[in-house]
This record gives C-alpha cells, sequence and structure tokens, in this order.
C-alpha cells in the first residue's frame, strides 16, 4: 500500500510539472499581450514596455518559466499585473468559496442522485421511474446557465425568496451563508444529481437481480435490508468513482454558476483573468486547479480501498 | 400660393418654429431620452448614514492614480481621491483641490495652480502645495506611469509658496487642466507614498469624503466616511461598497432585486425594461468618447514603426474611404440597434463641450448612391469587399451586423469578423487589420480624442494615418490657449478628417447608469464617472 502510494505520489509530481509547462506555454499562446490589456485604449508604448519589464515578459522564456516556477514552489506565485494584489491572497479568498459551492453542489447532487435512482430502481416500470427518469432527463439537457438565470429572475426578483447574487462567509454566519449559496449549489447540483442518478439505478438494478441478492430473499432478508445493505452499498463504488470524476465538471460548471450569482470563487477569478490577459493569476489559478485534480484523483483511489476490500487485495499484489 | 400648400407650409414653419424652443432631446419612439444626470441631495428629506451597494460592470485595476489606465478605477477614486479639478453637468472644468483655475503666463509656458490650505489627507496628513508637487512629479519619476504623455512637454513642477504650484513646459501645452480633472490630477498623500511606494494602489490614502477600507479583489471593494474629510457635514453615507458583477443581466437583475442601488453601464438592451420598474431611475449623459472604424492606411509593422503603404484601395484611395463613410446610415443603426439610447456621430470632439463648433458637428448624410458613385469613379468592383474585426460583445455584434446591411446598400461587401477584446487591442496594435471596430471613452479636451490617434507616429495611430496638414492643425491646436481659436481648428481638423476618413466616426455612447429610488445624490456627467460621495438614503428607506 505504501509502495503504491509513493507510486502515484511520484506521478503526480511529474504530471504537476509536465501541466505547469504546458499552462506557461500556453498562456503565452494566447493571441494579446498583458501589458497592452492592462494599458487598455489608452496604450503608452512607454508605459506598456515599463509594465512588460515589470512583469519580467522581456527575458527569454526558460528564465520566465524557471522564475515562475521556483517561486511557485515557495508559494510566491507573483502580483496580479492588473490589480497589483498578489496573487496568493486572491486564490487564497477565492478557493474556499468554489471547495463550499462544489462540496455542497456535490452534496446536493449525491443525495438527490441517489435517492432518485434507488427509487428508480425498487419501482421499475412504474410511474416513480418515469418522473425520476424525467428529472434526470431535464437536469442533464438544460444548460445550467440558463437554468441559472431563470432561478435568479424568478427565485430571487420575483419571489424574493433567495438573493440574487453575493456571499457571505459560513464562518462568519453559518446560517446565513448556506443561504447565500443555496440557490448557487442546487443549480450546479442538478446535472450531476442526473448523472449519479442513472448510475445508481443502474448499479442498483444489476445488485438487486443478481445471484447472491436472490439467495439472500430466499432466506428471509426484508425488501428494505436488501436494497440498503446490498444494492446501496454496491453502487456506492460506482459514486464514489463519479464524484471524483465529477468533481472536476464541478470547477468547470462553477465559472459559469459563479458568473451568474457573482460568486467571488476560483471559476471567476479564472475567467477574468483569461480575459485581462493576467499571466501571474493564470498560471498560478490554472496550477491550483491541477493540484486539485490529481489530489482529487488520488483520494478517490484511496478511497476505492477502503469501501471495496477486493480491490485492497489487488492493490497489496502490485 | 393655394390654400393647402399654404396650410403644409405653416405647418411645416411651426413644426420648425417649435423644435427649435424644444431642448435638444433625443427623438424615439418611446418617449424622448433627456439627459439626466442625476441631482444633489440639496433640500431633500435624507437619513444620515447607510450602507451602499453599487454593481461595478467591470473590475478597476490598481487604485492608484499614477498607474491606473481602467475608466472603473475613476468611479471607485472619485469617491476617496479627489482631484485638482472636476468638470461639472455641463462640461465645463471646475475647481475641487484647486481653488480657482490655473493661470498661463502671456508666453504660455508657466501654468500656476492655486490649491486648498488648511485641509488634510485621510491620514491627517496636511494637504499643501508641496503635497500637490510630489504627486504630480510622481507622474513622471515612476516608469509604469499612464500619466507621462497626458502631462505635456513638462520641464519642471514645483511648489512656489505653501498654495501654488507651478509647471513649467517646454511649449505651450492648453490640454493640461483638462488632464487635471482627470487621474493625473488625483493628489496621493506624501506620507503614504513614503509609506507604500509602487504599492500606493494597494492602500491608497488621498482627500476625499470616503477613504479606502478594503479590497476583495475581483470582488468587491469597501470604503468608509472620512471624518477628516474638509466638507463631512455633506457627506450622509456610512460606507459604500462597490461590487464587481460583469454580466449586464446580472446587475439588471440585482438591481431590480434590490441586492445592489446603483448599477454603470446598463445596455441599450435592458434599460428600457429598467425605465419601466416604479423603483428604478435611469440617469443618463452623453459620452466625450465616440465609437468608429479605423481603417488601417499604413500600419504594417506594428504601430509606432514607420509606416509603409498598403496596396489596397481602401488603403489608398480616400475616396474608397469617404464612400465607406458615407454608405452608413448612422441615425437608423443607433436606432435600431441601441433603441436609440446612443447618439450617431462623425467627430472625434464631443459636442456638449466648449471646443465643439458646427464645423466639428458636421456630419455628412447617408447617401448609399453618392457612395457607389465614388466607388466607381476608385474605378474598384463592386460590391467591394472590405474585412471588419470587432469585439465579440453582443452589442457590438449587433451593430456590426447592422452597419453590413447599412453599407451593402453603398456598395460594400463588409466581413464582420469576431474577435475577444485583449485580441483586438493586440490586432490594433500590431495593424493586421483591414478595417477595425473600437471605440474610444474621450476626455474633455479634444486634444486627448485627436492627437493620439491621428498624429503621425502617435501612439495610438492605429491605423497608421499620416497627413502634414493634420499634424500641424493638431499640434497648433494644443498650444493655443483660447477656447474660441481652438475650437476653431479643431473644427477644419474635422472637415480634413471628412474628406481623408482614416477613421470613420459611427456613434456615441451615452452613460447609462440605474439607481434606486431609495437613494438620492448619485451623479454622473458626461466623464462616464458615477460618483456616490455625496449620496445618501432617502429618509427611512436606509440600506
Amino acid at each position: 500500500m505504501l509502495r503504491y502510494l509513493c507510486h502515484r505520489l511520484w506521478q503526480s509530481a511529474v504530471t504537476l510539472v509536465l501541466a505547469s509547462i504546458v499552462v506557461f506555454v500556453g498562456v503565452r499562446a494566447l493571441p494579446g499581450d498583458p501589458a497592452t490589456a492592462m494599458a487598455g485604449e489608452q496604450a503608452d508604448p512607454a508605459a506598456i514596455a515599463a509594465v512588460r519589464a515589470q512583469l519580467g515578459l522581456d527575458e527569454p522564456l526558460p528564465v520566465q518559466y524557471l522564475k515562475f516556477a521556483g517561486h511557485a514552489l515557495t508559494g510566491d506565485f507573483g502580483r496580479s499585473a492588473r490589480t497589483g494584489t498578489p496573487v496568493r491572497e486572491m486564490i487564497g479568498a477565492t478557493l474556499p468559496v468554489t471547495v463550499q459551492l462544489a462540496v455542497y453542489a456535490m452534496l446536493i447532487a449525491v443525495l438527490a442522485g441517489m435517492a432518485g435512482g434507488v427509487v428508480a430502481a425498487v419501482f421499475r416500470g412504474r410511474w416513480p421511474e418515469w418522473a425520476a427518469n424525467g428529472f434526470s432527463l431535464f437536469a442533464l439537457s438544460v444548460p445550467t446557465f440558463w437554468l441559472g438565470i431563470l432561478a435568479v429572475l424568478y427565485l430571487s426578483v420575483q419571489l424574493g425568496w433567495f438573493p440574487a447574487s453575493g456571499y457571505v462567509s459560513p464562518f462568519d454566519h453559518p446560517l446565513r451563508g448556506l443561504y447565500y449559496l443555496t440557490l448557487p449549489a442546487v443549480i450546479l447540483g442538478l446535472a450531476h444529481a442526473a448523472v449519479v442518478q442513472r448510475q445508481t439505478r443502474s448499479s442498483m438494478v444489476e445488485t438487486l437481480t443478481a445471484d447472491f441478492v436472490r439467495t439472500a430473499r430466499a432466506k428471509g432478508l426484508g425488501r428494505g435490508a436488501v436494497v440498503f445493505r446490498y444494492g446501496l452499498r454496491n453502487s456506492l463504488i460506482v459514486v464514489t468513482t463519479i464524484v471524483g470524476l465529477q468533481l472536476g465538471g464541478l470547477i468547470a460548471g462553477a465559472v459559469v454558476t459563479e458568473r451568474i450569482f457573482s460568486l467571488p470563487g476560483i471559476g471567476k477569478l479564472t475567467l477574468d483573468s483569461v480575459f485581462s490577459r493576467d499571466y501571474p493569476v493564470i498560471q498560478a489559478v490554472v496550477l491550483v486547479i491541477t493540484t486539485s485534480y490529481i489530489v482529487i484523483n488520488l483520494l478517490v483511489d484511496l478511497l476505492y480501498t477502503v469501501i471495496d476490500p477486493r480491490l485492497r487485495v489487488s492493490g497489496r499484489t502490485r | 400660393m393655394s390654400p393647402r400648400s399654404l396650410s403644409a407650409a405653416l405647418a411645416v414653419l411651426a413644426t420648425v418654429a417649435l423644435s427649435a424652443c424644444v431642448p435638444v432631446q433625443h427623438a424615439s419612439g418611446r418617449g424622448a431620452h433627456v439627459d439626466d444626470f442625476g441631482t444633489p441631495v440639496g433640500d431633500q428629506q435624507v437619513a444620515q448614514g447607510g450602507e451602499l451597494v453599487m454593481g461595478l460592470s467591470s473590475e478597476p485595476d490598481r487604485l492608484d492614480p499614477t498607474t491606473s489606465s481602467s475608466l472603473y478605477t475613476r468611479y471607485v477614486m472619485s469617491t476617496i481621491c479627489e482631484k485638482l479639478y472636476d468638470i461639472d453637468a455641463t462640461s465645463n472644468i471646475v475647481p475641487q483641490l484647486a481653488t480657482a483655475l490655473p493661470t498661463v503666463s502671456p508666453d504660455g509656458l508657466t501654468v500656476t495652480i492655486p490649491v486648498r490650505t488648511g485641509i488634510v489627507f485621510a491620514d491627517g496628513t496636511p494637504f499643501d502645495a508641496q503635497a500637490v508637487a510630489t504627486s504630480l512629479q510622481r507622474h513622471f519619476s515612476l516608469k509604469t506611469s499612464q500619466r507621462t504623455s497626458e502631462m505635456g512637454p513638462v520641464k519642471n513642477i514645483e511648489a512656489t509658496d505653501a498654495s501654488h504650484v507651478a509647471i513649467s513646459y517646454k511649449r505651450p501645452f492648453a490640454p493640461i487642466t483638462a488632464a487635471l480633472a482627470d487621474r493625473a490630477g488625483m493628489i496621493m498623500s506624501p506620507a503614504a507614498l513614503a509609506k507604500e511606494g509602487d504599492n500606493f494602489g494597494d492602500h491608497p490614502v488621498c482627500v476625499g469624503p470616503f477613504e479606502f477600507v478594503k479590497r476583495v479583489p475581483q470582488t468587491s471593494i469597501t470604503v468608509t466616511r472620512d471624518p477628516l474629510y474638509y466638507d463631512a457635514k455633506d457627506v450622509h453615507l456610512d460606507t459604500i461598497t462597490y461590487r464587481i458583477m460583469s454580466d449586464a443581466n446580472i446587475r439588471a437583475a440585482n438591481l431590480r432585486s434590490g441586492d445592489i442601488q446603483v448599477a454603470d453601464t446598463i445596455s441599450p438592451q435592458d434599460v428600457d425594461a429598467l425605465a419601466k420598474d416604479p423603483d428604478l431611475r435611469v440617469l443618463q449623459s452623453p459620452s466625450l468618447g465616440y465609437q468608429g472604424i479605423t481603417l488601417n492606411t499604413g500600419n504594417v509593422d506594428g504601430v509606432g514603426k514607420p509606416t509603409k503603404p498598403i496596396g489596397t484601395p481602401i488603403a489608398q484611395d480616400p475616396r474608397v474611404r469617404e464612400a465607406f463613410s458615407l454608405a452608413i446610415d448612422r441615425q437608423t443603426l443607433v436606432d435600431t440597434v441601441f433603441n436609440n439610447w446612443f447618439d450617431p456621430t462623425c467627430s472625434p470632439v464631443a459636442p456638449q463641450t466648449p471646443y465643439a463648433s458646427p464645423a466639428a458637428n458636421a456630419c455628412p448624410a447617408f447617401d448609399p448612391q453618392r457612395s457607389r458613385q465614388l466607388l466607381a469613379e476608385a474605378g474598384v468592383r463592386i460590391p467591394y469587399p472590405v474585412s471588419m474585426q470587432v469585439s465579440n460583445t453582443q452589442d457590438q455584434l449587433r451593430y456590426a451586423q447592422a452597419l453590413q446591411a447599412s453599407v451593402a446598400e453603398g456598395g460594400f461587401d463588409l466581413k464582420v469578423v469576431p474577435v475577444e477584446y485583449s485580441t483586438l487591442l493586440d490586432v490594433q496594435k500590431r495593424g493586421t487589420f483591414e478595417a477595425l471596430m473600437l471605440g474610444w471613452s474621450g476626455r474633455i479636451d479634444p486634444d486627448a480624442n485627436t492627437s493620439r490617434f491621428l498624429s503621425t507616429g502617435a501612439g495610438g495611430n492605429y491605423g497608421g494615418f499620416s497627413s502634414s496638414t493634420l499634424d500641424k492643425l493638431l499640434a497648433s491646436a494644443s498650444r493655443t490657449t483660447d477656447v474660441g481659436q481652438r475650437a476653431t481648428l479643431y473644427g477644419q481638423a474635422v472637415q480634413l478628417i471628412h474628406q481623408q476618413n482614416p477613421i470613420v466616426y459611427t456613434y456615441r455612447l451615452r452613460n447609462l447608469t440605474v439607481e434606486s429610488t431609495r437613494v438620492a445624490g448619485v451623479e454622473v456627467y458626461s466623464d462616464g464617472v458615477v460618483r456616490l460621495g455625496k449620496a445618501a438614503f432617502v429618509k427611512n428607506q436606509e440600506g
């Protein structure tokens, strides 16, 4: 297990270095230069040149990369080219927002999705399954941004049930924080709930018709016990995989949701920094997101071995 | 004359006479759009205190008057950083931290500014002429300064006594007063400058009704009432929070839900609906800037490099460019695309400033037949193909598509190439375009709207246009201190521009700001800056 862990950590480090190079080169391949974007329509050539020098963009690419990587290792991502704020502060302020949103959305997705999946599997061929399938089809096919705008329009502006935008840290006001995040989290979680529901359903159906379940039933095990002890437990492994994979999608989806609800998360930061060609911020943000993907993947892999003992054995034999 | 034709003539006469009496209005199918800059609090019953939230359409850059280049920074700075001069509702320059307009020596080389004394910065240190000189000098000493060219050919800046600052010039430079009514005129606390240096923008300290509290990047900027402000009795709010909301639909939704009380840059698509909301009020002021299409006549190797001839008729033959200008139905375009909220224009000189004149305001009528005739004279194939790069925002694309239909009548086959904004700036600089549509937010002084874009070799001359006649005209206009004479010179310049059409001016934005009826005292003049410093909540409507 320890060897496996070391192997995975080493793999992750290599991935991270490669990702940092790709990001670094990719950002510079974007059309438009940050100094011009900063100077905007005013564009005083001398000032642009000074800004470029200040950002270190006048140095050769390899030198720029090594400096960037060296600083990044110490957690120093420089200052935003646009606002002059230290990038570390910007990430420190925005990352927790996105993490809260993603976790909340995932919680909603898993709870709603699993409930829907169980209902659909247990009531196969009857109206609750049609209702559950109808919901998942709707949630999957309707784009997040559209749903978000509708939600703001009806639930916030017309009915006044939820705030139209803004963010309160749950650490300051736990209830208000949750209240402000609820609408965005529901909107963001819906599509994921649909995926979780479909997978739960198919996994449950498979388990419920398996030989060992039939045996268990024949021995007199109650219906509820079959559904929850066997069916749900077996579908947990599927759900864990999906949650792992979907967390990535959640961060991508957060870009849209954060914009609609003006949430100060890392998705909004990414988008805004790309538009203003804020190199230091883009580089840092993408690195942070990449790192979190890698960490999530690692955690999901480790979690498998906890949930499913069969994988633990195969892990050991490597 | 028959009775019938007589009555018709009388009707026409009456219409003309009546329209002459009515103040300038923008005719609209849905009621007139009239300038409304907002009104000062005055005698209105207002509450003391409250937290105002404004939805800002874009994130300000550094809160540093020397290095900032974003319009939105000016919104925030207007509450924390007063300037030597300001403009009023009639676009006149008025003293703010100065006590009077500057005096210019007879040779035009020394500009003396009398400044206030006996007031203090937000950090409690005294404001005086020396502090003013320190701020102005920083615009030259800081490498990343964006102010250097705005301030002109400065030789020396010094405080001659506690209440006077003298700027001496290598040659006369008239636009300086207007520059001091902008960021160059914001005075920073020398103590804060000494402490923060290049990072002044992290904790800006100036003289203003409010002082800076904190900034959460990409999210918000908060300012709080400054008890040391010299005019503190006219300041009513406790705090103002500027929340960054880049999407126009989202700003509109938040205004309606009451989450924010003021929002800037409302889209003409949303403003009619918001205007109908009884809880909201639309403020509008004409912009000092313009929107236009730059035609590339010589920028081959990038702006700032020597120009080279481009072998296309539109680059070489002024007749083709004139035909393009004549083929634009400016009035119909703004009416249809922007629901009549914006104004057509053919000039870089803002019509509401004292530098405008009939010559500068002149606009050739839409004439597709003449356009085709000019194209035929130039001997080009009709339809003549033109490729135009535009920013990929909704409003810009809608305009470009309508323009396509308009110029088609005049014999042009316009291809619209949408490009993302940052890229468009880059394309403009590199000169890799045939035609390019972009705007300029504008300045009161016409020099800042003309020289930098049209003088040979100027930093913003993206089309690589070069005309020694225009160069001389613009240079002499910038050296002339008499307003009337300058107006004449800029009128001549516009006539010349209409012959050459290096930039085809299309329309002027209006600054559309929406406020809640719960607040009073929000003001927006033609510089587009939303002024919240003296705003207040109406009594019993505190936020």
